[in-house]
């Protein structure tokens, strides 16, 4: 069993997500991070996809009530089991009584927990990701709190070690690859510049639905009232107020403001890693370009992870 | 008479059928909805994702290359015809109007300059075809309501709306499926659950789905 000592900022029980429910208004959601989330699974011997606690800025205290292995990958939360430090990117036994906790991040935003056979949570739609704003998924449909616990397979396994190049790596300034989005073209001359030139910083308004970003003013052509439309996660969108907002992997399944970018699916995962007053850039990427990076690294990812997926 | 739609790349994995409309047309939206009922028997779209005008289609791109899917789209819309008219399930949907669970009642019928009973035999008058779901689960867009009801949202969100609210927003009419924030005028409310995780089917609408509501009064359906 594991024991919630301190739930930090926001930890969430999350796997790949519930996808192709969009059409009834129900979000994929799932680990924010999905490589980090993937290779924390990899490194107890889990399927890529296990379920896996996701840490939102650190401050999460776990007590262990038996014997197990711990994965831990995404942001530097400075970990320790005991006052021990431990090293992200590795997996480690704890024992019984063993308290880990993590500090509060400097880089990035989620990092996760995983363990051999994962966590147990209620399933909705084939996926136990939690969703707050409907209460789906986890447990109870709710972030974890002190006192909650998990069972925890007793499985006896070794932990692996990361090969080299398999660890995701970011910073507090996130550049992201688009391609532009449905109405691009009404952005004016300016804004479609303004877009690739300065960072934006990621504000206070920043979650698993999106970040709601500051900088230079982006504006339409004209400001008509569009009819709502399909919403994806990666999307940039611009409101009347001209501060773009970037749609994280909760977002809505509609919107009414227009799409000006999408980020590559390749570059998908770092969403996860935008924190209030990272500082967020968006490149042009060609259209066969996007495609040739997801090939390559999907195959690069493969190799360590079967049937893994961006 | 319905315009071909453009198709537009929407990333690396999604495409999306725009079609050309001043707002809403009934004509588009039952296009829309014929042909996602197409496109969902074809197992190369990971997603159907119907609009009012417009239709996300998602693909992986390691299994289909975006300018195949672009032509297999083409195909569609070329090949389509305009008489495909799906006829979804009706839904009656029992609505208590006014009052306590319609607070913005008064609104529309002061803005209309009609008696509550007219609001809600014009409002009630019409089949509705569910033409979107979300941006909550569960929130069911429908089609137009009469023109004497159009009202513009609420300029500041209320902070909570009840689940089964029934609202004007725009020229649109909608249900929210689950209690959030919310800025359409409320006119009514039902007692159906729209959406609950715990059932086996966890949907009472889906897109497609042709919509009556029906007055009700508190008291007597209600024990």
């Amino acid at each position: 069993m594991i024991e919630v000592l301190q739930s930090g900022t926001r930890a969430t029980l999350q796997d790949s997500g519930r996808r192709g429910h969009r059409s009834r208004g129900i979000p994929a959601s799932g680990a924010a991070d999905r490589l980090s989330f993937a290779v924390a699974n990899w490194m107890v011997g889990n399927v890529w996809n296990t379920p896996a606690i996701e840490c939102v800025l650190g401050g999460q205290h776990f007590r262990f009530h038996q014997d197990t292995l711990i994965g831990l990958a995404g942001a530097e939360m400075w970990a320790q089991v005991n006052g021990q430090n431990v090293t992200n990117y590795t997996a480690f036994p704890v024992e019984k009584g063993d308290i880990l906790t993590l500090s509060f991040s400097r880089q990035g935003c989620r990092a996760y927990i995983t363990v051999p056979g994962g966590f147990n949570g209620h399933t909705f739609l084939g996926s136990v990701s939690t969703y707050l704003p409907a209460g789906l998924g986890g447990i109870e449909g709710r972030a974890l709190k002190v006192g909650d616990h998990f069972q925890i397979h007793p499985v006896k396994r070794n932990p692996r070690k990361l090969p080299p190049g398999y660890r995701a790596t970011f910073s507090n300034h996130i550049v992201l690859r688009t391609r532009p989005g449905p109405e691009f073209e009404d952005l004016t001359q300016e804004s479609q510049r303004h877009l690739f030139i300065n960072p934006f910083i990621a504000t206070r308004n920043t979650n698993r639905m999106g970040a709601r970003l500051r900088g230079n003013r982006i504006s339409m052509r004209t400001y008509e009232d569009m009819t709502s439309g399909p919403l994806l996660p990666g999307t940039l969108q611009v409101p009347a107020d001209s501060q773009p907002v970037l749609a994280m992997t909760d977002a809505h399944c509609t919107g009414g403001y227009p799409r000006v970018l999408q980020v590559i699916t390749a570059d998908y995962w770092l969403l996860g890693q935008v924190r209030p007053g990272s500082k967020v850039s968006f490149q042009r990427c060609f259209s066969r370009d996007a495609i040739d990076i997801l090939k390559r690294r999907t195959a690069f990812y493969r190799s360590l992870m079967d049937g893994f997926s961006f | 008479m319905v315009r071909p739609p453009q198709i537009i790349p929407y990333g690396d994995s999604a495409l999306l059928m725009q079609f050309m409309s001043d707002g809403y047309s009934r004509d588009v939206i039952r296009t829309v909805q014929a042909m996602s009922s197409e496109l969902r028997a074809d197992p190369d779209w990971i997603e159907v994702v119907s609009g009012y005008d417009s239709l996300l289609l998602e693909f992986d791109p390691l299994k289909l290359d975006p300018v195949a899917a672009e032509g297999k789209l083409i195909n569609l819309v070329n090949g389509f015809k305009p008489g495909q008219v799906p006829t979804g399930r009706l839904v009656e949907i029992p609505v208590y109007y006014g009052g306590k669970d319609g607070p913005d009642m008064q609104l529309i019928m002061d803005a209309a300059g009609l008696g509550e009973s007219e609001v809600i035999s014009l409002h009630s008058a019409r089949e509705y075809l569910v033409c979107m779901m979300g941006f909550i689960p569960g929130f069911a867009f429908l089609s137009a309501a009469h023109d004497r009801l159009y009202h513009p949202r609420h300029e500041t969100p209320r902070g909570r709306v009840p689940a089964g609210s029934v609202g004007i927003g725009g020229w649109q009419t909608g249900i929210y499926g689950l209690e959030s924030p919310g800025g359409w005028q409320i006119i009514g409310r039902t007692d159906i659950t729209i959406f609950d995780a715990t059932r086996d089917e966890p949907f009472y609408l889906s897109a497609g789905d042709r919509v009556k509501f029906v007055p009700a009064t508190r008291g007597s359906a209600k024990g």
